[in-house]
């Protein structure tokens, strides 16, 4: 660039505007266009939501009341469906021990390789679930070696409800660690400083102020764990076939006698999913009162 | 109080090089600064967030080096205050001494008077989120000093309010080292605060400390041409010494002694450090109080709030900015449009020099 930036302003060839531009809105309400924008916006974002909530309300609308009062009464359809729930609680709980403090790592301290454990932690979302079974299975089976280590203590992942939980744990984790990542990054560092100055110990600063902050994105991150959790299938058929889970339970009654006896399962496990997760939702997403 | 011994911190790619500065006990010291020159680093490090490459740092004279922030006992207010957003106000404030065990009777007699200290009594219940940026400011200041702290870090904390409160706190600032007699250490790039507040001044730029000293010396006596422009001296005109004493400029000789005692090297080019203050618009003292006198062109004037800028342009081609108050505007015999010719003279108090050329190596003490 040579000259200076003024001299090139006053060249002719600089377009200035001299008279009013042609497409000068003319007393036409200038919001026209906010409001086409709104339409298209909502349209394209309602169609979505169709998507997923219509096949449900379809299926639970459709099921026939009596059906339904003797699914209740079955007890393997209600032992399996507390069966999942207890065991995504436990894959919640122990990834919880494991994932907090590495998401605190990946939200706070820089090292090498960082990027590459972020990217190790969401593989599970990516890699097929069944996959994901088998890949568990070479691990935790009974002829390999975690598996043997773990069966001389007398816990078996094959077949037991460890072994559903390990399968939960494994492809629905992301959920949680992320979740718990996003909250420690939303807290200013500054206030854990502040609370060593004010004599915190590295411990009580993560208690009385990261934790204490973040415990509703981590609750938030815990009840998407939670939930991907129970709604496992594909690594939970190859780890564990038996005992069986609601989603495998599902399967197997479709497979074994049809759609009529496979869809009141199905709806109970989404009428109980629905109460717990809008209970849990409404304590996260709860307002601190000002 | 506070002790900094060529303390080196590199921090990414930032780097804090060989800091010393002695912050006295009940001293109110600002450490003056652009922004981005290392002053937060500094204050963190201090406060024992950094480690430190090389160096040490003593408080209350203990070598405190190695301790961790929460058994340094510093206070620290950030400019953000950085309060606990779940917390309530009350329970900000009591945040270290429950952290100490200290009995409830006494918390709540503490919380007490600092509320009537600071006049925050009435908002003891609410949440930080609502409560003003002064109100903020006066709950970190709070929750730092129930501690007791040895040393108050303040880390440009008037920066984000605006200017009335800025002064109103700036003011508060004063009240409570008068009253309390905390030793302060205060970081800002704001001249006016650091004038108003400081009974000891450290200039800061790009990780070193440029000088220590009272900050009506700093003012009078720059050690070099980066203070000179960190001070906003509005005047740094070339010249060298002259024949028979004073300094040759384009102006002609400004005559202001040179004290034998300065270094050969530094006698040679040098800039002459003009505040605007020292530059008089129609000169109504006695002769001998000026070190330089001519007629000057009136080339532009700036009417600002309180005042009027003055450039003004020798016939030399040198220029010189000035200010002066509306009222001293008003009563000049002439008005200063532009064009005029007015009789200019500069002040011999208040010139001082400085090399042309910073070594970066003499930057320290």
């Amino acid at each position: 660039m040579s000259g200076n930036f003024l001299t090139h302003w006053n060249r002719s060839y600089v377009d200035r505007p001299t008279a009013e531009p042609a497409n000068w809105p003319t007393g036409k309400p200038a919001n026209g266009d906010m409001k086409s924008f709104k339409i298209v916006m909502w349209g394209l974002g309602t169609v979505l939501v169709l998507i997923v909530v219509v096949p449900l309300l379809r299926m639970v609308l459709a099921a026939d009341p009596t059906i339904l009062r003797a699914t209740v009464a079955d007890t393997e359809v209600i032992g399996s469906i507390l069966l999942t729930l207890r065991c995504a609680l436990w894959a919640t709980i122990v990834c919880g021990i494991f994932g907090i403090p590495l998401a605190y790592i990946l939200a706070r301290w820089q090292f090498p390789g960082r990027s590459l454990v972020q990217g190790v932690i969401d593989l599970p979302v990516m890699i097929p679930h069944t996959a994901a079974g088998i890949a568990l299975l070479m691990i935790y089976g009974r002829r390999f070696l975690v598996g043997k280590a773990f069966a001389s203590i007398g816990l078996s992942f094959v077949g037991t409800e460890a072994g559903i939980s390990l399968a939960m744990a494994f492809v629905s984790l992301p959920f949680l660690v992320n979740a718990a990542r996003d909250g420690f990054l939303s807290i200013n560092p500054r206030l854990e400083r502040v609370a060593r100055t004010l004599g915190a110990s590295p411990w009580k600063a993560f208690f009385r102020v990261s934790l204490s902050l973040s415990w509703r994105s981590i609750l938030s991150g815990g009840i998407m764990m939670w939930a991907r959790g129970i709604s496992e299938f594909g690594a939970v058929i190859v780890l564990a076939y038996h005992p069986m889970t609601a989603p495998v339970l599902i399967w197997e009654r479709f497979e074994s006698y049809g759609l009529k006896y496979a869809r009141p399962v199905a709806v109970v496990l989404i009428l109980l999913c629905l109460v717990i997760f809008a209970a849990l939702r409404g304590i996260a997403a709860k307002r601190k009162e000002a | 109080m506070l002790r900094l011994r060529d303390v080196s911190v590199s921090l990414g790619d930032f780097r804090l090089k060989e800091i010393s500065m002695h912050v006295k006990d009940g001293e109110y010291m600002v450490l003056l600064g652009p922004t981005g020159t290392g002053k937060t680093v500094l204050l963190e490090t201090i406060a024992g967030m950094h480690r430190i490459k090389s160096g040490s740092i003593f408080i209350h004279g203990r070598d405190a080096t190695r301790l961790p922030p929460e058994k340094r006992n510093l206070g620290v207010v950030y400019q953000d205050y950085a309060l606990f957003p779940h917390l309530t106000v009350r329970r900000n404030i009591t945040f270290g001494l429950q952290l100490r065990g200290e009995p409830r009777s006494k918390i709540s007699r503490v919380v007490e008077e600092m509320g009537d200290f600071l006049d925050i009594g009435t908002i003891l219940d609410r949440r930080p989120g609502n409560l003003s940026g002064g109100e903020r400011q006066r709950v970190a200041l709070a929750r730092a000093l129930v501690l007791k702290p040895y040393v108050l870090l303040l880390d440009e904390p008037l920066s984000a309010l605006d200017r009335s409160t800025r002064d109103r706190l700036r003011r508060e600032l004063k009240r409570i080292h008068r009253e309390i007699g905390v030793t302060i250490l205060h970081i800002t790039h704001d001249l006016t605060e650091a004038f108003f507040l400081a009974d000891h001044l450290a200039v800061m730029k790009d990780g070193s400390i440029l000088q220590q000293d009272t900050p009506e010396n700093v003012l009078r006596r720059p050690r070099n041409r980066a203070v000179a422009e960190l001070l906003g001296i509005e005047n740094l005109i070339p010249g060298k010494i002259g024949e028979n004493g004073g300094f040759a400029t384009r102006l002609g000789l400004v005559d202001i002694s040179v004290p034998s005692s300065v270094p050969e090297k530094r006698a040679g080019d040098c800039l002459l450090t003009i505040p605007g203050w020292c530059v008089e618009v129609f000169p109504g003292m006695a002769g001998n109080h000026y070190a330089w006198k001519d007629s000057m062109k009136v080339v532009g004037t700036h009417s600002m709030d309180g005042q009027i800028e003055l450039d003004l342009v020798h016939s030399s081609g040198e220029h010189l900015r000035t200010f002066l108050s509306r009222r001293e505007a008003g009563a000049l015999p002439v008005s200063l449009e532009k064009g005029r010719d007015v009789p200019v003279a500069i002040l011999r108090d208040g010139v001082y020099w400085v090399p042309t050329i910073d070594h970066p190596s003499s930057y320290g003490r």
